[in-house]
């Protein structure tokens, strides 16, 4: 099993302002504001308003790869074969039935996967979901017009490489398999007990073959969940309806409470800050869709009567500086070693948006893959240790410094970040020369293993509650590729990767813990924090809580209105 | 192009070549007390961006020191204490999110502003006076081509291109692409001045003298036409600094700047815009910096232009 | 007449042809693979290719920049057999980000900025020509001089100072109007202009100082006319004099700025829309470029530099009609 499934996490380019890290589960416990009205109860009714800078990206359910559109679209449109339990922190994790009577069964260690689907489900104009079309939902993910899902069902599929999706293969994928309307069987290529996990991804989600659309299907996906598009104006306003056909019974997850939800999109992050912190008329049942702004959080923090609105969530993701292990200076691991004590992780989490956004982090792993542990292998204080730095790196013979390029992003927020990290290092003689980049073509620049600078921001989100969907596809030396790479500390060490492959095949019985102590031994990385997403809502939204999985989004499966 | 004045001078009559214009008008300088004011303020923001160093002495803080103990991190670094953190060691108040002083920032970033602005004059000057000459001069088919790409070049819509441009440009040296895009930009104003200038000087007496007196082109062009295109295109440069010093921070704003941790007026303004609510101290001094400078360009520039044009002189 | 207006149009044409040449090599020259990033992370070098073969970025550069044209001209079809995609004159091609038509994405944004556009330029040139020609007539007293005064800082500010301390004055301390979004004039006009009223400020603000400034120096020089005298000698009344005679001269180069920026304006009042949170195509633009979406960066530069020569082309026939003297070469 030279390469095991990739689970590579999608970081999309298109996450707002931030290098788009998300997700990691704390316990909710700790998370400042999201006691109080976010809570149970509330009823049904009343239209909730969701205010956010962009567009949705993509709608299509085989296209979706941004986590809160994920959210959004598998809460709201369509249903998938297994989804997560509507609750915040470790009890978010869980995977449960959705279109599917159970979570996939198994008979053979995990080769082949059936699912039954349960009676009664529809579509948003009445007809009825079959497995016919989840097959069809799954084939559409291969067609390279629709290329932005994750990957996971093009590589762990039998004969998955050699599919081209139904617009060219239009007699299917031949590993799904519908022995009859309610019953779909995968065959893997190889045995995986993380396929019910997988099969919460909006890859899952049926599309009657008579309603695709192609391309177009972005625009208007067909509903098989609790609501439908009404009208929607890209960029401006996407208004949902209930979908009448949707029915509780089938359904142990979404709540669906408002009758309709109105998505503003094209504002201002301050603006829409600003507005929640009004709290005016309709904004008093509105959300923001993503992050608030980091100046705004002076504003929300410093009043209770705002802070009780407030929500921020750890997702499963970590925030790392990665260090390129195949260029000078720090292909000598005694130098990335000292670079644990120089980073100022304090000064970077300040211009990240401060300590009500992310946890000061220890290790690679964010304690919502390890049940709330924490591990802290080099006990750097949060402002890093010079002392310690320069003694280590006068070992290594670079006690004099030396100079290296750092790439982030070209907004005000990640030069910040790169501005802090550079004053950090700088206090052992480390000169950093920052090189902004344009969000958009962020990862394809530091995915070229060539060009790649000695340092770069990363940052990594399970796509699933899995360590081996982490650790694999960005410390596995194996899947080092010459563009597009996720293992950008190009570290390819064979006993390291050995470690890792044998804990992906063990799953959830290995010693991840052991395994993230020797990855940061061998630090091809610092960790910087684990990510919170800070949230803001007006005062008569109930039922607003992070989910997990989503960065730490607001769960549309429980969010409501007062009236 | 909504944030960049008009560029101005495009449409103001050049004044009329005359004889050695320059004392009477450096006389009527001295009178106006418009163009005393805009001096004053031009040559203080200057001297403080030489001065940068020996200011930032005074307060002993670097343009890129940190300074936590200044921000609050709970607040994602608001600054402490009223008015952006002002006290008698931060003069103008720490900067959001770093605690950097903003007085040395200001100081510091007056030497990139001013740095920019200026030079993308001197480009668009340089290459707009050599080429609107060369148009005029030869006349024919090279005034036809020069004209045709100064109409060109206008044509563009500017700010959509300069953000393009810069923003692929692979990020080497980031101050002079600024300068080199916004002098391209910039030169087709000034060339249509001088060639029409140039145009109307070719035939007149004391060229025609010159020329009877068996003259080069080259002499004719340098010694003859050239001084008399002076005033125009002083008045001209003049009055494009202050919308290089917009178009700079405003290129900022939209997130194509200096590459950091460098200070530019621009810089200090986009990344203020975030804080304007939290902290509307900072976004005052780069506001006001940007504000009196355009103002004393402009000021300087009519000034210039009445002085060295008796005609419209008294508007 | 005939002649010169063909010619003129041809002129429009090359310059068209010339931005959308210089779009294409900024965009092709320099490396922003739009594949790589629509591959995403789990990118195979398989992949990879076929992607840029679905999206055409596999042929040789002068191949595709000629289908764009002919796109543009004619329209052009895209990808074959059933999943063919007709894409009509005019073909500006589809965008990366979502697929939609180009043309379609910039006919959706182009009202908010013409409602932008045309109300700031109403205001600014009633505010600004009244302000100049009340001032000039009133020369050196102390009413011109405070203008000026104003007009000057007025114009030094930058628009997004302007944008925000509106918006912080009049929406958030005041409360006197809601933060700004776009409503179509057609389904609410009131709701429209209100939501309008401080983009419209910001940029008139800015533009009626320099349009005061203009106009005072155009008026200031006309009125000292020969002509102007010679009407004052018929004994006209000072009224007529000033409006029959000094305006129509003095507000001639007026005239001929306001058509120029109102033609850069159309291509996208970038920073006001992005202050203010308006879906123009100034708004437009910035993502696109934010998400190297070269077909929108393409169309909308296009469309923006198509707004400004044909501003210049009306401005100077307009010149022509009013003045014979101009020779139409």
């Amino acid at each position: 099993m030279k390469r095991p499934p990739r689970t590579r996490l999608a970081l999309p380019a298109a996450l707002p302002a931030v290098l788009a890290l998300a997700a990691g589960a704390l316990s909710a416990c700790d998370s400042g504001g999201s006691s109080g009205s976010g809570g149970r109860g509330g009823s049904n009714g009343g239209t909730l308003t969701v205010l956010y800078t962009k567009d949705m990206e993509h709608l299509d359910p085989q296209r979706n790869y941004v986590m809160f559109a994920m959210d959004f679209g598998t809460r709201l449109l369509y249903r998938t074969l297994t989804t997560y339990a509507a609750a915040s922190g470790q009890a978010g994790t869980k995977v449960v039935p959705d279109l599917a009577t159970d979570t996939g069964r198994t008979g053979d260690g995990g080769l082949t996967w059936t699912f039954h689907l349960k009676q009664g489900l529809k579509y948003e104009d009445g007809s009825p979901v079959t497995s016919q079309d989840v097959k069809y939902g799954v084939e559409r993910s291969f067609a390279p017009d629709l290329p932005e899902g994750p990957g996971y069902a093009r590589t762990m599929l039998a004969g998955g490489d050699e599919y081209h999706g139904p617009y060219k293969d239009p007699k299917g994928l031949d590993s799904i398999g519908t022995p009859d309307a309610r019953t779909i069987v995968f065959h893997l290529r190889r045995p995986s007990m993380e396929w019910p996990q997988i099969a919460t991804l909006p890859t899952f989600a049926p599309v009657p073959k008579a309603k695709d659309s192609g391309v177009d299907f972005d625009k208007r996906p067909f509903s098989s969940g609790p609501y439908r598009i009404q009208t929607y104006d890209r960029g401006k306003r996407l208004l949902l309806v209930r979908n009448p056909y949707w029915s509780k019974a089938t359904d142990s997850v979404r709540q669906a409470r408002p009758d309709r939800i109105d998505v503003q999109e094209g504002l201002a992050q301050a603006t829409i800050d600003q507005r929640l912190i009004a709290d005016q008329g309709a904004d008093q049942r509105a959300i923001t869709l993503y992050s608030v702004a980091a100046s705004s959080m002076a504003r929300i923090l410093t009043r209770p009567d705002i802070k009780r609105r407030f929500t921020s969530e750890l997702g499963l993701c970590t925030r790392f500086l990665a260090m390129n292990t195949a260029k000078p200076p720090f292909n000598d691991p005694r130098v990335r070693q000292a670079m644990q004590y120089a980073v100022d992780k304090d000064a970077y989490r300040t211009a990240h948006g401060g300590s009500g956004i992310g946890a000061p982090a220890g290790s690679y792993l964010p304690p919502t893959l390890m049940n709330g542990q924490t591990l802290d292998v080099y006990h750097a204080p949060p402002k890093g240790d010079p002392a310690k730095a320069e003694q280590l790196l006068t070992a290594a013979g670079k006690g004099a410094g030396f100079s290296i390029n750092l790439t982030t992003t070209s907004t005000e927020q990640g030069k910040a970040e790169a501005e802090a990290v550079q004053q950090g290092l700088a206090r052992v003689r480390v000169k950093v020369r920052i090189n902004p980049v344009s969000n958009s073509v962020y990862y394809s620049t530091i995915g070229d293993v060539r060009k790649e600078d000695e340092l770069v921001f990363y940052g990594w989100c399970a796509d699933y509650p899995s360590a081996s969907s982490f650790v694999q596809p960005v410390f596995d030396g194996n899947n080092i590729t010459p563009k597009g790479n996720t293992a950008v500390s190009q570290l390819d060490d064979k006993v390291l990767n050995t470690r890792i492959e044998t804990a992906v095949k063990d799953g959830r019985s290995a010693d991840w813990q052991g395994v993230d102590q020797a990855l940061m031994q061998a630090s091809p990385m610092i960790p910087l924090i684990y990510d919170k997403l800070p949230l803001l809502r007006g005062s008569k939204v109930t039922g607003a809580i992070g989910h997990p999985i989503w960065e730490g989004e607001y769960d549309f499966a429980t969010i409501g209105v007062k009236s | 192009m909504s944030a960049l004045p008009l560029t101005p001078g495009r449409h103001a009559a050049p004044p009329p070549a005359g004889r050695s214009p320059w004392r009477l008008a450096g006389a009527r300088l001295r009178h106006d007390r418009a163009a005393l004011l805009g001096l004053a303020i031009v040559a203080l923001f200057v001297l403080m961006a030489l001065a940068a160093p020996l200011l930032t002495a005074l307060n002993g803080h670097g343009p890129n020191e940190f300074h936590p103990e200044k921000i609050d991190d709970a607040l994602a670094g608001a600054p402490r204490g009223s008015f952006g953190g002002i006290d008698a060691h931060f003069w103008l108040g720490a900067e959001p999110g770093t605690g950097r002083d903003v007085f040395s920032r200001m100081v510091y970033g007056a030497r990139i502003s001013l740095l920019i602005s200026l030079l993308a004059t001197a480009v668009a000057t340089t290459a707009g006076t050599a080429l609107g000459l060369t148009a005029g001069f030869a006349g024919g088919r090279t005034d036809l081509l020069i004209s045709r790409v100064m109409d060109l070049v206008l044509s563009f819509p500017q700010l959509i291109f300069m953000i393009a441009l810069v923003s692929v440009l692979p990020e080497a040296n980031r101050t002079l692409e600024l300068v080199l895009v916004m002098g391209f930009f910039g030169w087709p104003y000034i060339g249509r001045i001088v060639r029409g200038q140039t145009l109307s000087l070719r035939n007149r007496e004391f060229v025609d003298a010159a020329r009877a007196t068996g003259m080069t082109r080259r002499r004719i062009v340098f010694h003859e036409v050239l001084p008399n295109l002076m005033a125009p295109v002083l008045v001209y440069a003049t009055l494009t600094i202050p919308v290089n010093i917009g178009t700079e921070a405003a290129l900022s704003f939209l997130g194509i700047g200096v590459r950091p941790p460098t200070a530019s007026w621009g810089q200090m303004m986009s990344k203020a815009i975030g804080w304007y609510q939290v902290d509307p101290a900072y976004f005052v001094v780069p506001g006001v910096c940007l504000l009196l400078t355009v103002l004393a360009f402009t000021l300087l520039g009519d000034a210039f232009r009445d002085a060295l044009d008796p005609r419209g002189g008294n508007r | 007449m005939i002649r010169y207006l063909a010619l003129r149009l041809l002129g429009v044409a090359g310059v068209l042809l010339v931005i959308c040449a210089a779009t294409f090599t900024i965009f092709y020259v320099f490396p922003a693979d739009p594949a790589l990033q629509a591959c995403g992370k789990s990118c195979t070098p398989e992949r990879l290719a076929m992607l840029h073969h679905q999206m055409g970025l596999d042929r040789p550069l002068w191949r595709q920049f000629t289908d764009y044209l002919t796109g543009v001209l004619a329209g052009r079809t895209y990808g074959d057999g059933p999943h063919a995609v007709q894409c009509h004159f005019p073909c500006l091609g589809f965008s990366y980000q979502n697929d939609t038509p180009v043309w379609d994405l910039m006919m959706d944004r182009l009202p908010t900025t013409l409602s932008i556009a045309a109300g700031a330029a109403l205001l600014w040139l009633a505010g600004g020509v009244a302000a100049g020609v009340l001032s000039a007539l009133r020369k050196d007293t102390l009413l011109d001089r405070a203008m000026m005064v104003g007009t000057l800082t007025s114009a030094s500010l930058p628009v997004y100072f302007t944008a925000m301390t509106l918006m912080v004055l009049v929406v958030q301390i005041g409360g006197l109007l809601p933060y700004s979004s776009y409503v179509p004039i057609g389904s609410d006009p009131v709701g429209w202009a209100k939501n309008l009223v401080l983009p419209w400020a910001a940029l008139a603000l800015l533009y009626a100082a320099m349009y005061a400034r203009l106009t005072r120096a155009s008026m200031v020089e006309t009125m000292a006319e020969p002509f102007i005298r010679t009407a004052r000698a018929k004994g006209l009344p000072e009224r007529t004099v000033v409006v029959k005679h000094g305006l129509r001269a003095g507000l001639t180069p007026v005239f001929t700025v306001f058509g120029m920026d109102l033609g850069a304006l159309l291509g996208g009042a970038v920073i006001t829309e992005s202050v203010f949170g308006l879906p123009g195509l100034g708004q437009l633009t910035i993502d696109a470029i934010d998400k190297s979406d070269q077909p929108v960066v393409m169309g909308v530069a296009l469309l923006a530099a198509f707004f400004i020569t044909f501003a210049n082309l009306v401005v100077d026939l307009v010149y022509a009609l009013l003045d014979p003297q101009v020779r139409y070469a």
